[in-house]
């Protein structure tokens, strides 16, 4: 089965379709949630789902639909759900004009750190504009953000996992990084002692613009960063190969200084 | 009458840039500055680090550096004892009018970067207040004139002083 990108929806738009988002607070037990999808599958299309625990033992499905019927309602769909002994409450949301905005969530959490989405191309254009303001400045600016933040994410990690854990797991832990869209990671040992061959597949700092920037700066300090935290020693670092100039995809060498 | 004025404006620099083995084009891409003015600093700053070689001070123009996060800058001039370190750097930045604090910032994160002993801009007229204000606060040394060309004695006696003095 081929890899790929989560699809997620803080939004759906499909004109003409008379959409719903179903939210239910159902209780945290075997059943429950196969008993809401039998349920609501009588009624809707899901186009996606997801579901997460709460800490008061309950749990939330959280699902965007499309209506098998032009005639359902957002109060029939609540009704049909809580016929439902899993169910404990349920709330509806209509879109409108064949828009649909999830309006009940307030942001993102992993773990017990709050995260924030944005478009990936939204913030690359924000690192193209500050290299085109600053010039040479705003590329090294970048490095030292993507340091300070490699070294925070780290630490961060390192009081979630513990310390021995993100060093003998520092393959398993790049994949954290693949599944929030950051790249591909894939680190090998060299050139030298203790040194990092970090190559990076669809590199998302490098996914669009290239017009003021010579390189991926946020990610290799971001590796600076994070090595530095983990290993606890300085790296020098250069970016070997990078999408900017041609390349198949980014690779990164980090050394120890 | 304007028309032959427009003529003389393009005309004249363009000869002088043509003189000089310069491309007339160049003219076109960098508006905020008067080029031949450009040029000619570029010129002085170069004639500048030849006659501080001569003297054995290891002098660059233009110079290019490569900074703490593995970035390279450039600057219009640079002193650097040692390999990849900078004891003092120069920049300038020419504008028909004040110069801005973006400006100013620009230059700074190259100067964070490269952390070289003192750093030196050279401006063309003037600063503005808040540019002045931010160059201050981050420890910049500024030289203003109206005439871009009597910048480069002026940096030049700054230069042979800093270094002059062994300052560290």
């Amino acid at each position: 089965m081929k890899e790929g990108k989560k699809k997620i929806f803080p939004v759906h738009y499909a004109p003409g379709k008379k959409l719903f988002h179903v939210v239910v607070t159902l209780s945290d037990a075997p059943g429950s949630y196969s008993s809401i999808l039998d349920l609501v599958r009588t009624k809707v299309n899901l186009i996606g789902t997801s579901t997460y625990t709460r800490s008061d033992g309950t749990a939330v499905f959280s699902g965007f639909s499309e209506a098998l019927s032009e005639d359902l309602t957002g109060e029939e769909l609540e009704k049909l759900i809580m016929s439902s002994k899993a169910a404990i409450a349920a709330r509806v949301y209509e879109g409108k004009d064949g828009l649909l905005v999830d309006t009940f969530h307030t942001g993102f959490v992993v773990g017990d750190e709050e995260y924030i989405l944005m478009r990936r191309d939204g913030l690359v254009h924000v690192f193209e504009r500050v290299s085109k303001m600053l010039g040479s400045g705003g590329d090294a600016l970048l490095f030292e953000e993507g340091v300070a933040m490699g070294l925070r994410n780290a630490e961060m990690m390192t009081k979630t996992v513990g310390a021995e854990r993100v060093r003998s797991q520092t393959g398993v832990l790049n994949r954290f990084l693949a599944a929030q869209g950051w790249g591909i990671l894939e680190a090998k040992e060299g050139p030298g002692k203790g040194g990092f061959i970090v190559r990076v597949d669809d590199c998302f700092e490098c996914s669009s613009g290239g017009s003021s920037r010579k390189g991926c700066n946020f990610m290799r300090g971001y590796l600076v960063g994070g090595a530095k935290a983990t290993f606890g020693i300085d790296y020098d670092s250069k970016e070997t190969k990078c999408v900017l100039k041609g390349g198949d995809a980014c690779e990164f060498q980090l050394r120890p200084s | 009458m304007r028309l032959w004025r427009i003529i003389a404006a393009v005309a004249v620099p363009a000869t002088i840039f043509i003189l000089r083995g310069v491309s007339p084009a160049l003219l076109f891409v960098l508006p905020a500055a008067p080029l031949p003015l450009v040029v000619e600093a570029k010129g002085d700053f170069e004639t500048m680090a030849s006659e501080m070689n001569r003297r054995g001070m290891k002098a660059h123009a233009p110079a290019a550096i490569v900074g703490k996060s593995g970035v390279k800058h450039e600057f219009a001039f640079a002193v650097m004892p040692d390999p990849g370190r900078a004891k003092i750097v120069v920049d300038t930045e020419l504008s028909v009018k004040e110069v801005d604090e973006m400006k100013v910032l620009k230059f700074y994160v190259k100067v964070f970067d490269v952390d070289p002993e003192k750093a030196v801009l050279c401006v063309s007229p003037k600063l503005g207040a808040r540019a002045a204000t931010l160059a201050k606060e981050y420890g910049i040394t500024v030289l203003e004139d109206d005439v871009p060309k009597r910048l480069i004695p002026l940096a030049e006696k700054v230069v042979n002083e800093f270094v002059g003095s062994g300052a560290n």
